[in-house]
């Protein structure tokens, strides 16, 4: 942002304090109005279930259903099963970059994060 | 009243009617359909009408909500999204955000819980998703199911797991609105049920029905919050999903 440079001959002490304050709301406002399609670890930890275990149960009706109508007990319902497994975690791997991208890791980041009370 | 946490999901049947062995009866759930969509219809309405260039809190409140889900879709589906889809977008947010909150009051009836509702919404997100993806662009919105870059060794596999993908969006999508509903439902009830319970117990269980009380008037209001963020999070997935119609092969 150019308009977190410091101003040409130094600014005074005060000055830099409110600058400091300044740009702590901004980030805090930049934070809150993000697009952000979950607010919580427990709702994307629902998310995460919800993508993988609709995939499983769609792959393994699919395979049901060929089964069904097709007479190849029990090879349908195998692949299908297996198959919805590995799109489930396509769905799951999907959802995190879609998260990843939409909530970035600050840079300035502590490398140390406090996770004392987690 | 019933303490039993699932006595609230129960519809009764005001007018019996049936088609063809189809129950297309009048019931409870229909009945709090029409009044969510009959309260988002009143609201936006009266809201709007007095047009005022300096908005009352009414006209604020509808035009916040209209602008917070435009810029959404805008952001989600580019200039040609939201002039196709807005309109629909909005009306599934207003609806669902209205039968949420008229579940919030106690003793009415929630027609998010019961997942034929939202099954039915997600269901018409996807039919929208494949018409209007074929309708627009043909054979390229096969697109969708071939990844670019993939060796053809793997290929046919892949576009199995991605069809496989694909369908099992409307399921994961009616199932969080309505387990989040659903389950907040049932945990608010099977708290408020403790307190004539232990209420019931004499003297130190009135004092100790506090607690589940304090639970759950902390519950309501975060049931609130789940009502507002799921209509929203139900929107922007439509949002997400509805960008792949437009847009194939942009994964």
């Amino acid at each position: 942002m150019a308009d977190s440079d410091p101003p040409p001959g130094g600014a005074p002490q005060d000055t830099s304090a409110l600058r400091a304050k300044v740009e702590h709301a901004r980030a805090a406002h930049a934070r809150k109005h993000a697009p952000q399609e979950q607010t919580s670890a427990a709702s994307l930890a629902m998310r995460f279930g919800g993508e993988f275990g609709s995939a499983v149960l769609v792959g393994a009706g699919a395979g049901f259903g060929v089964d069904y109508w097709l007479h190849t007990n029990p090879w349908g319902l195998v692949i299908g099963l297996a198959a919805g497994f590995a799109a489930g975690v396509v769905n799951v791997v999907r959802v995190a970059k879609s998260y990843q991208s939409a909530n970035p890791v600050d840079p300035n980041a502590p490398s140390v994060p406090d996770d004392a009370e987690d | 009243m019933s303490n039993d946490p699932m006595h609230q999901f129960q519809i009764e049947r005001f007018a019996p009617f049936e088609i063809n062995g189809i129950d297309a009866s009048f019931s409870t759930a229909s009945l709090f359909m029409v009044a969510g969509a009959g309260l988002a219809t009143l609201f936006m309405t009266q809201a709007m009408a007095p047009k005022a260039m300096v908005p009352g809190r009414m006209q604020v409140a509808a035009e916040g909500l209209y602008g917070f889900i435009h810029s959404m879709v805008k952001d989600a589906t580019g200039d040609e999204g939201v002039k196709k889809f807005f309109p629909f977008v909005f009306t599934l947010f207003m609806f669902i955000l209205m039968a949420n909150m008229l579940g919030m009051f106690p003793y009415w009836f929630t027609t998010t819980s019961q997942i034929v509702v939202t099954a039915a919404l997600a269901l018409m997100v996807f039919a929208t998703v494949l018409i209007v993806g074929i309708g627009k662009n043909g054979a390229k919105f096969l697109k969708l199911f071939v990844p670019s870059g993939v060796p053809i060794a793997v290929l046919p596999f892949v576009v199995l797991i991605e069809i496989i993908s694909f369908f099992s969006r409307p399921l994961s999508h009616a199932v969080r609105l309505w387990a989040n509903i659903f389950a907040g439902h049932v945990l608010l009830k099977v708290f408020a049920g403790f307190v004539p319970m232990m209420a019931a117990a004499g003297f130190v269980g009135v004092l100790g029905s506090i607690l589940p009380l304090g639970m759950t008037v902390a519950l309501y209001a975060l049931e609130f919050l789940v009502a507002f963020l799921q209509a929203y999070v139900f929107a922007l997935l439509t949002c997400i999903y509805l960008n792949d119609a437009l847009h194939p092969g942009h994964h």
